[in-house]
């Protein structure tokens, strides 16, 4: 699998600081779509990544079983997108959690994103998601199991972001774009 | 089976096979019959089972990228939160935040969330990668508050929605009802492009007598921003015209008409144009029209609360400005509203400020004076018999010098002095002065004026009107505003009816009617607008049995074409002032086909 982006090669492209913010919309039409969406620490839009939609089909279903999920957000969807990027993240945040499966193919830290008051995902066996939950602002941060470790400073990179927009928030804009794009 | 690796694909064939029995060895002795072949041999055809290759995701899906410059204005390293100042006309109305901003935030997806407001693409920005650029911005508060910009107040939701309007649009009309802070809408949205580096060459042009209006505003809701006002001698004006470093130029119509050559000459061009009171280009032939569509922009804003004030055709004037050709006369209201539809913004206080105070009108008939109803009864026999001498000769300009010669009786009797209006005037004006309230006065003539301000001296009566000067204007205001003992402003409808912010009186008096319903809606908003600390009584005077009352069902009729188009329904029957409408107050058959009459608005 090749990955494009100077993350994905080890590599760290001096730049403004950044955020990634990756997720997916499932159209009953045409498929999932991807979006990823690169922002600066006041949220403003540096770059941003759409993918074709993809199709799943039955006999795919059969086959992936209970892995399909986490195969096409992960790899399929997410990894592709995480290519795409030309800046380095701080971290890269989804709101789906088979999305966080996007961690085995990258090196970058990767946390799932929810709204505090719906509270932070367990941590189950198998599970992407890690220990080390943290809110911030309105968000409550789950690191992936891998980056469970790193909390603290999963926070202190994402402060600077949080103090200017809702972490839960470019996850909107994303799918507007997508919406956008699907109707034109 | 076999594979054919060229094609990539499963090759099925069919193959002759042979079922084999085994034979069984028979000892020599034994009986040759039950001797059998070594081997039954049955010829099978068997054929090679179909199989399908499922795909596994074994391309991965296209991607488009799209990269968006960072604007050249960084934000401050910590975020502010916009916090409603306590001492903000707004919110100490009942020393509770605005109202109308709780009642948006209400309609949010929950009541503890706060209102976001979006930038969307207009509908003429084509390309994916543009919409985008509008689609993945934060919301407008986030950028406000990321962006160091402090405003005096807190402006309103309905207020962001306008700025988020405006940003993207090369072409808009911001056509909010008056007092709903058009100006200070233009002015933040301005800022905003300023500090992104999407606009470094601004030019507002408003009316004459809103000058210093716009030079206080700008100073309120972008402080940090050079405002150049062209004015002076010639060689002065070049000069300002030519200043490179400062973002936004000030001019006034007849400056810019008087300057279109010279504007031509040093290659000038602006990112943005603003037009306030934007209802002065609606006559295409003008010069003022010419000279303003001659100036070389990239975007053109119009702000006007009275887009459409006699006929659609004022809002075909104004869209050759913002975005010309996409309007044009042979639309039907409903077809042009539309083709509008994108471009243009409209509020009244009645939807975005549920609850404003409310605007209590009072419509006095006032009877004249048994003199001043003398004086009438004779200025129109005399007037209608010599308009019916003229017959076909008759013109628009006989009938509105009889109009205007009753509408002046109506106010004074032109021998004696004497004013049912007045004497009813005096009366409320007691009883304002003595609660400490501040009333307004407009009227048509400066003559009015001058008689009303001689009466009413004992309520420090002050007046404003086109024949002062702006400075002269400016003080009168101040004085208005801060000393107690001014009760009264007398102003004129054509000085008076735009730009100023009056929102501290309590009462506005119409002592005679304008022609046109929205000026004196203009009129009557100067008081009864964001911040006014409580209801806005209106009293419009009309004179019982007159010249006025017939008028003022005119003006009824017309009051209805403005939401007729602005709203896409069908027109009323009637939606102007026509030359049959001005020939039948006198009861007269017009001399030629009616049409419109603009000299009247």
């Amino acid at each position: 699998m090749e990955q494009k982006s100077a993350e994905a090669a080890g590599g760290a492209v001096a730049g403004p600081k950044a955020y990634g913010f990756l997720t997916a919309v499932e159209s009953g039409t045409h498929g999932v779509f991807g979006g990823y969406l690169l922002v600066d620490p006041w949220g403003r839009p540096l770059e941003f990544h759409c993918t074709a939609p993809v199709k799943v089909s039955r006999a795919q279903q059969i086959l992936f079983g209970s892995t399909l999920q986490s195969h096409l957000h992960g790899q399929q969807i997410g990894g592709t997108l995480l290519g795409e990027g030309t800046v380095t993240p701080e971290v890269v945040l989804t709101d789906l959690e088979p999305m966080m499966h996007v961690r085995s193919h990258t090196k970058l830290p990767v946390a799932l994103i929810r709204g505090a008051s719906s509270g932070s995902p367990a941590a189950t066996f198998g599970s992407a998601v890690g220990t080390g939950s943290f809110t911030i602002g309105n968000a409550s941060v789950s690191p992936h199991v891998t980056d469970a470790a790193r909390g603290d400073d999963l926070r202190e990179r994402l402060e600077e972001l949080a103090a200017a927009v809702d972490l839960c928030e470019p996850f909107e804009r994303i799918r507007a774009a997508i919406d956008e794009a699907q109707r034109r | 089976m076999t594979a054919d690796p060229a094609e990539n694909r499963l090759v099925h064939s069919w193959r002759a096979t042979e079922l084999a029995l085994p034979g069984v060895a028979v000892a020599p002795r034994v009986e040759p019959r039950i001797a059998r072949p070594a081997a039954l041999r049955f010829p099978i055809d068997v054929p090679r089972p179909v199989v399908t290759r499922v795909g596994l995701f074994d391309t991965r899906p296209a991607v488009q990228s799209f990269h968006f410059q960072s604007p050249a204005a960084q934000p401050p390293a910590a975020p502010r939160r916009m916090e409603p100042p306590a001492d903000s006309a707004v919110t100490s109305l009942h020393g509770l935040p605005p109202e109308g901003l709780e009642a948006e935030a209400d309609a949010g997806p929950s009541a503890s969330t706060p209102k976001r407001t979006r930038i969307a693409p207009p509908a003429d920005v084509v390309k994916l990668s543009e919409r985008f650029f509008y689609l993945l911005q934060p919301d407008l508060e986030t950028i406000l508050e990321t962006s160091s910009l402090e405003f005096p107040r807190q402006p309103f939701p309905f207020q962001f929605d306008g700025m988020a309007f405006l940003m993207p649009r090369h072409g808009a009309v911001l056509a909010d009802e008056m007092g709903l802070g058009k100006s200070m809408q233009a002015i933040s949205s301005i800022r905003l492009l300023v500090r992104s580096g999407q606009a470094r060459r601004v030019l507002v042009v408003c009316p004459k007598g809103l000058v210093s209006n716009w030079t206080r505003e700008l100073a309120d809701w972008a402080p940090e921003i050079l405002v150049a006002v062209i004015e002076g001698d010639q060689q002065r004006r070049r000069w300002q015209w030519s200043l490179t470093d400062v973002p936004v130029k000030v001019a006034n119509y007849e400056a810019l008409v008087r300057d279109r050559d010279l504007i031509a000459e040093l290659g000038l061009s602006f990112d943005l144009m603003v037009l306030d009171e934007a209802q002065r280009i609606k006559n295409r032939s003008s010069q003022t029209s010419e000279a303003v569509r001659s100036v070389p922009r990239r975007r053109s804003w119009a702000l006007t609360g009275t887009p459409v004030e006699n006929s659609s055709d004022d809002l075909v004037g104004v869209f050759e400005f913002i975005a010309p050709g996409h309007l044009h006369e042979r639309m039907s209201p409903k077809a042009m509203g539309a083709a509008a539809a994108d471009h243009v913004l409209r509020r009244t206080k009645d939807k975005v400020l549920k609850d404003m105070p409310p605007r209590l009108n009072r419509d006095e008939r006032i009877e004249l004076s048994p003199e001043q109803r003398e004086t009438y009864r004779r200025a129109e026999e005399e007037g209608v018999l010599r308009l019916s001498e003229l017959g076909q000769e008759a013109t628009i300009q006989n009938v509105f010098e009889l109009v205007l010669r009753l509408k002046q009786i109506c106010n004074f009797d032109t021998f004696t002095g004497e004013s049912a209006k007045l004497d009813c005037l005096e009366a409320d004006l007691e009883e304002i002065h003595a609660s400490g309230k501040k009333a307004l006065v407009f009227s048509q003539w400066v003559e009015t004026l001058g008689r009303l301000r001689g009466r009413l001296s004992r309520f420090g009566a002050l007046e404003y009107h086109g024949g002062m000067s702006t400075t002269a204007r400016d003080e009168t205001i101040r004085q208005f505003k801060q000393e107690k003992k001014h009760s009264v402003l007398l102003l004129s409808y054509g000085a008076g009816a735009v730009g100023l912010n009056l929102q501290f009186s309590q009462y506005v008096f119409l002592f005679d009617r304008w022609w046109n319903p929205a000026v004196e809606d203009q009129a009557i908003n100067r008081a009864h607008r964001i911040g006014a600390v409580g209801a806005v009584t209106v009293t419009r005077f009309l004179s019982a049995n007159t010249i006025e009352e017939r008028i003022d069902e005119v003006l009824r009729r017309k009051r209805d074409l403005s939401d007729t188009i602005l709203s896409q329904a069908e027109a009323p029957a009637a939606s102007g002032l026509t030359q049959d409408d001005l020939f039948a107050l006198f009861k007269l058959a017009p001399p030629r086909s009616a049409a419109p009459i603009r000299a009247a608005a």
